[in-house]
């Protein structure tokens, strides 16, 4: 199952096949900051996520994760390498890759609802629809009664719903997400984690999903990409393999198992960064 | 040092359009004269003396309006944020008084006082206070009782928490408070100048101009403007360096 | 007021005692004030005080009364009003795009920028005598005045704030299509705009203060003209009424910048709580 970068060569990408989605090859990225020295952030990176795939980039805080999020989104600049969605080259960001956020990002001067329909309205939808289907997606993810809200009036969980309707209301192919309930309460966290799932069960699309959390991580991906920091490489990639038809799962043998196994993993980076 | 230079270079340019513009004829020479003649102009003013006895009556009404208004303005501002009653009493009077245009007071101080120093200094000090005071108070008003309280637990009594404890806690808004005073200080001060006055660097320039010794006018002017700009680059130098344990 | 922040110390009491609990507020709000004004007409009744210094209260109000009949205070009233909104008006939308201008071009802020770090602190009254000389003694030299000492807070605040939305929120508007137009228009000025009301609530009176300064050096109508023209003939009703209307004025035109800083920004919550 653990499948060690070393293994995973490029002769194992499936580069252009008709089962990849997105398709990293031999990205680096190095930060530079305004002041202070630059950091190679990324180093050599080569994966493939497959089509409608669940994928989660785990790893420790500096390893580059949200920076491959980002380059994947169109956001940085893919300054060596190349990043390939659906067959096409990543230069700009784009609504065919929709992107959640920590921090929500919602406009807060617009209300949910408009929140929700500022993507229709760039794409050129007529009022009517984009207020139908605004209103479907906001039932969808459980804000029905807060269309006309401030961000600012709603709890964080309900912000990250309304994040998320406003990124799915454009059906993405792809979806980015970056930490996106890591700034949740443990409950609401729990919660959105089995709603998300149930969301990618009802339409299916590829989702890569950056988290620190072992645990989300498990519970939420096929496969873990587990990252190692300075310079961020991918370490091993893992499938988790896991029966979700069970909604016990989570006291699984397996998935307890696996997530030790993750565990084991990120434990070994902790010894070779302190020697 | 590149950065520098790049960012001095839009005024650069400025500067050597201001020397050439009127010298090819864009501009009249009288309404704008290139900046080399307004810079010969500068050392006549100033070794004639003039540009030196209308300064020092101007920096003297400036610094004394501004220190009265400074020590007013801080002493009520820490006095009602600290005293219910004396907040009861001058918190209507600085809402009434807050949203009157300064310039407004020209004509009251002059005609209670006439066209001397008396005028010009009561009119900055009144116009100055406001700030002043708003600053100390609204700063001395959001310090943490947390630490009033633990000063007065180290045993410091009420007067030497207010002035240890209080006080520096409301610098920050303070400083700003007094920053907005200086600038509408020099502003009062040179309009007051311009308007009412038979002396000082306001006078001067209405009376260059009023004589078309327009080079003469402009090198009083750009006086006056960069001293101002001087004041408040200290001044913002002196606020961090005080402010640097934040 | 926003200006001065209130303390909370009201108390919740019986409704029985509500009636005197709200008469001991007015008595608080404005008690000192009506104290104040009580005394100044005692001072100039009594004669304390020679009138031509201070005139009573009741016969500013007179005065004033007598302007709003013969109708000077409409004419003087609007000629102030006018120059100092046109004035205000135009270093506002000037000032907003020169400080869009300024956040989003780097060669821009280079050229700029510098220029208006300098202009900022320069007290900018003293290129009136400039502007007489260029633009003679009517309205052009006014307003523009008001123009050069209203439009640096409106700058400085627009490129803070533009500079200051977060790089998530444009990156947000990015991925759900929004090219450079909409970007400008959609996001970053909504986003920046707590911090350019803030920069024009600070422009809008130094306007009125710049106006009144011109109409004094200048002469002509409006109330400073006005106030000028009292002055010469040591009438110090005319002056205090001067002073009282242009108060008036002030506080009408601060009052109208919070209300539409509350009505524009419903949706910042910090905005709510600090107007309160």
């Amino acid at each position: 199952m653990v499948a060690p970068m070393e293994h995973a060569g490029p002769g194992r990408v499936e580069t252009g096949s008709e089962d990849a989605q997105i398709v990293v090859s031999g990205v680096s990225h190095v930060y530079r900051p305004k002041h202070g020295r630059q950091v190679l952030a990324l180093d050599d990176i080569n994966l493939t996520v497959r089509r409608n795939e669940f994928v989660a980039l785990l790893g420790p805080s500096g390893c580059g994760k949200s920076t491959l999020l980002y380059l994947t989104g169109g956001f940085l600049p893919v300054e060596q390498g190349t990043i390939c969605v659906l067959g096409e080259t990543v230069r700009k960001p784009g609504p065919d890759r929709g992107i959640v956020f920590q921090h929500f990002a919602l406009f807060p001067w617009k209300t949910v609802r408009a929140n929700v329909m500022y993507g229709l309205e760039r794409k050129g939808v007529p009022r009517r629809e984009a207020e139908v289907r605004a209103a479907e997606i906001l039932v969808q993810v459980g804000l029905k009664g807060f269309e006309d809200s401030y961000p600012s009036q709603l709890s964080g969980g309900m912000r990250q719903r309304a994040a998320i309707a406003r990124t799915l209301v454009l059906d993405p192919a792809t979806l980015l997400m970056d930490e996106p309930f890591g700034a949740l309460d443990a409950q609401t966290r729990n919660l959105m984690q089995i709603e998300l799932l149930a969301l990618w069960r009802r339409s299916p699309k590829a989702v890569v999903f950056v988290t620190h959390d072992v645990h989300e991580a498990v519970y939420l991906a096929e496969r873990v990409v587990v990252m190692s920091a300075r310079p961020g490489r991918i370490k091993a990639i893992v499938e988790t393999g896991i029966d979700r038809s069970d909604p016990e799962f989570v006291k699984s043998r397996a998935f307890v198992e696996k997530v030790d196994e993750i565990w084991h993993l990120i434990h070994e980076e902790d010894g070779k960064a302190a020697p | 040092m590149i950065t520098r230079l790049k960012s001095c270079l839009g005024l650069l340019l400025l500067m050597l359009l201001w020397e050439i513009a009127p010298r090819v004829g864009l501009v009249r020479m009288d309404i704008l004269p290139p900046l080399s003649r307004i810079f010969i102009a500068w050392l006549g003013l100033a070794s004639s003396g003039e540009l030196w006895t209308h300064g020092v009556i101007s920096l003297f009404r400036a610094f004394s309006g501004a220190a009265i208004a400074i020590v007013v303005g801080t002493v009520l501002g820490v006095a009602m944020a600290a005293s219910a009653p004396v907040r009861i009493f001058f918190r209507p009077l600085m809402e009434a008084l807050y949203p009157i245009p300064k310039s407004a007071l020209i004509p009251i101080t002059a005609l209670w006082l006439g066209l001397g120093n008396a005028s010009q200094i009561t009119l900055i000090a009144l116009g100055c206070i406001l700030p002043v005071a708003v600053g100390a108070y609204n700063g001395a008003r959001g310090c943490e009782r947390v630490l009033i309280w633990s000063g007065r637990a180290l045993g410091a009594g009420k007067m030497r928490t207010l002035v240890d404890i209080v006080v520096p806690s409301a610098l920050p808004e303070l400083l700003s408070g007094i920053r907005t005073a200086l600038a509408l200080c020099l502003v009062l001060l040179v309009s007051s100048e311009l308007i009412v006055s038979k002396n000082g660097l306001g006078y001067l320039i209405g009376f260059l101009g009023g004589s078309g010794i327009y080079d003469a006018m402009f090198a009083a002017v750009l006086t006056i403007a960069i001293f101002g700009l001087i004041v408040d680059r200290l001044f913002l130098r002196y606020i961090r360096w005080v402010l640097s344990w934040q | 007021m926003a200006v001065i922040g209130r303390t909370e110390d009201g108390v919740r009491s019986s409704p029985v005692a509500s009636a005197l609990v709200w008469l001991a507020g007015i008595a608080r709000e404005y008690g000192s004030l009506v104290l104040v004004l009580i005394c100044w007409e005692l001072v100039a009744r009594l004669s304390l005080v020679p009138p031509y210094l201070m005139p009573p209260f009741n016969e500013v109000l007179v005065r004033i009364w007598a302007e709003i009949g013969d109708g000077t205070l409409w004419v003087n009233l609007l000629d102030t009003l006018r120059r100092t909104l046109v004035g205000f008006g135009i270093a506002v939308v000037a000032g907003v795009a020169i400080g869009l201008l300024l956040a989003r071009s780097s060669t821009a802020e280079w050229l700029v920028g510098p220029l208006v770090s300098i202009g900022f602190p320069l007290p900018k009254i003293v290129f009136l005598p400039i502007f007489i000389l260029w633009f003679g003694v009517y309205d052009t030299s006014k307003v523009i005045m008001i123009v050069c000492d209203a439009i640096f807070p409106v700058i400085t605040a627009t490129v803070a704030g533009a500079q200051g939305v977060e790089r998530q929120i444009i990156w947000s508007a990015r991925n759900l299509g929004a090219g450079e137009r909409d970007l400008l228009w959609t996001i970053i000025l909504p986003a920046a705009a707590p911090q350019i009301l803030s920069g024009i609530e600070v422009s809008l009176p130094i306007a009125l203060i710049v106006a009144v300064i011109t109409e004094m050096m200048l002469g002509g109508t409006g109330i400073g003209a006005a106030m000028m023209e009292s002055w010469r003939f040591a009438e110090s009703t005319g002056v205090f009424a001067g002073l009282l209307e242009l108060s008036i004025i002030g506080f009408l035109l601060i009052r109208s910048m919070n209300a539409l800083r509350r009505r524009l920004l419903r949706w910042h919550a910090e905005a709510q709580a600090d107007l309160v």
